[in-house]
């Protein structure tokens, strides 16, 4: 099975991708991260082979932390799952920045799963 | 289904990858130039004047063009001029895509008409406002796509109210405020009654009872519904080239007598009747 962080300062949030992950099949979640420096950490003890992280989060955002984690860790593929997705800058940032994909939040279930098998 | 710019939708889509995505883009950042950059191009003005408009942008809120005028380096024709050509030669993304040799001409149209029916959800509907600003078009456009969420992804049932100004936020279980800024300075806040703040809970967990659940995570439900509204409002404004920055949401419990207007803001009421006799509420505070 292919582990998969989540990032995510929103309880529901992550509470909704937890769930998809463990209904999907074929993904376990490792863990909660509830912003960007605590992902890091958890990318270190956790050793996922996917995150999905939010963009705007207190603290240290997941741009930022992307910005680490594309330094740090060739092997780990970022998905950004986001409310800002459709902003077109945010979009190619988190492009140029090494994410594999933007979710854009409201998500379907489908479409989360089909991103992380894709990748 | 979110509101989405037309790069990301051809990648959702598998029709382009994220690398031919990047290669255009990169090609309307050198195609597309700024308007410092178009002056210069058009030798209206030298580098060296952009520079001093620059710094003198430091200590003014004013637009680069409007500056150089002021400053005396453009007359306000030349400034149009610049307009024009920057309009008149911009490369947009589809456009860049065909050149960079990710789609073809037919493809390229065949993706704009699914494009359109994808994001036809979130054609903005008419609201009418009580007052004139020049950023009316946002704050509609913000109540319809709240509207339209509330349906997406709260599945309820509702009766939007007409929208009013406010003199004081009224009282209320809860209220969860995301401040905006950038081109606009405003409070977005949605309030809720307790029995709502279940109902909201239960669509967004998934659950059918909500009951066990620490308050935290009950207000969290509508704080991520905040963030969801507000985040398409700032793609949505994105592609009228004005933009919002998005900050955490925060709870607030209101007092009895409601929570006063700030000193320079506009409050809007937006009533939202939901079935079963409960009211939600948008209220924008809009700085000036």
């Amino acid at each position: 099975m292919k582990k998969v962080l989540v990032v995510d300062d929103s309880l529901s949030v992550a509470r909704q991708l937890e769930k998809i992950i463990a209904e999907s099949g074929d993904f376990t979640c490792v863990g909660h991260a509830k912003n960007g420096a605590e992902a890091i950490k958890m990318n270190h003890t956790e050793n996922p082979d996917f995150i999905c992280m939010d963009m705007n989060m207190p603290g240290m955002d997941g741009l930022t932390a992307l910005r680490t984690l594309s330094v740090m860790d060739k092997e780990v593929k970022v998905v950004m799952v986001t409310s800002l997705g459709g902003v077109g800058d945010k979009f190619t940032e988190a492009l140029k920045l090494g994410a594999k994909n933007v979710i854009s939040k409201p998500f379907e279930a489908g479409d989360v799963l089909r991103i992380l098998r894709e990748l | 289904m979110a509101v989405k710019f037309f790069g990301q939708f051809l990648i959702e889509q598998g029709i382009v990858s994220g690398e031919a995505l990047l290669k255009a883009i990169d090609l309307q950042e050198k195609n597309n130039l700024k308007f410092g950059e178009m002056a210069v191009a058009m030798e209206l003005v030298t580098p060296a004047e952009i520079q001093r408009a620059h710094n003198a942008q430091m200590s003014k809120d004013m637009k680069l063009g409007d500056l150089l005028v002021e400053m005396g380096f453009l007359t306000a024709d030349q400034m149009n001029d610049v307009f024009t050509r920057q309009k008149s030669t911009h490369l947009y993304i589809g456009e860049a895509l065909v050149q960079a040799g990710a789609l073809t001409d037919d493809a390229l149209l065949k993706q704009l008409d699914a494009f359109k029916a994808d994001q036809a959800e979130y054609v903005s509907d008419g609201i009418e406002l009580p007052f004139t600003s020049a950023s009316n078009h946002i704050w509609e456009m913000t109540a319809d796509l709240t509207y339209k969420m509330i349906t997406r992804v709260l599945d309820l049932r509702f009766r939007s109210g007409k929208c009013s100004l406010a003199t004081v936020i009224p009282p209320n279980y809860m209220l969860v405020a995301m401040d905006l800024s950038g081109d606009v300075e405003a409070r977005y806040l949605i309030s809720v009654s307790e029995g709502l703040l279940k109902t909201i809970a239960r669509v967004i967990l998934g659950e059918e009872s909500v009951d066990d659940e620490p308050a935290e995570v009950l207000e969290d439900t509508v704080m991520e519904f905040v963030n969801v509204v507000c985040g398409n409002v700032a793609a949505k404004a994105s592609q009228a080239g004005v933009i919002i920055n998005i900050n955490p949401p925060v709870t607030l419990h209101p007092p009895a007598s409601g929570l006063p207007i700030p000193d320079g803001h506009t409050a809007l009421s937006f009533p939202i009747h939901i079935e079963d006799d409960d009211t939600m509420e948008m209220i924008l505070l809009i700085k000036g």
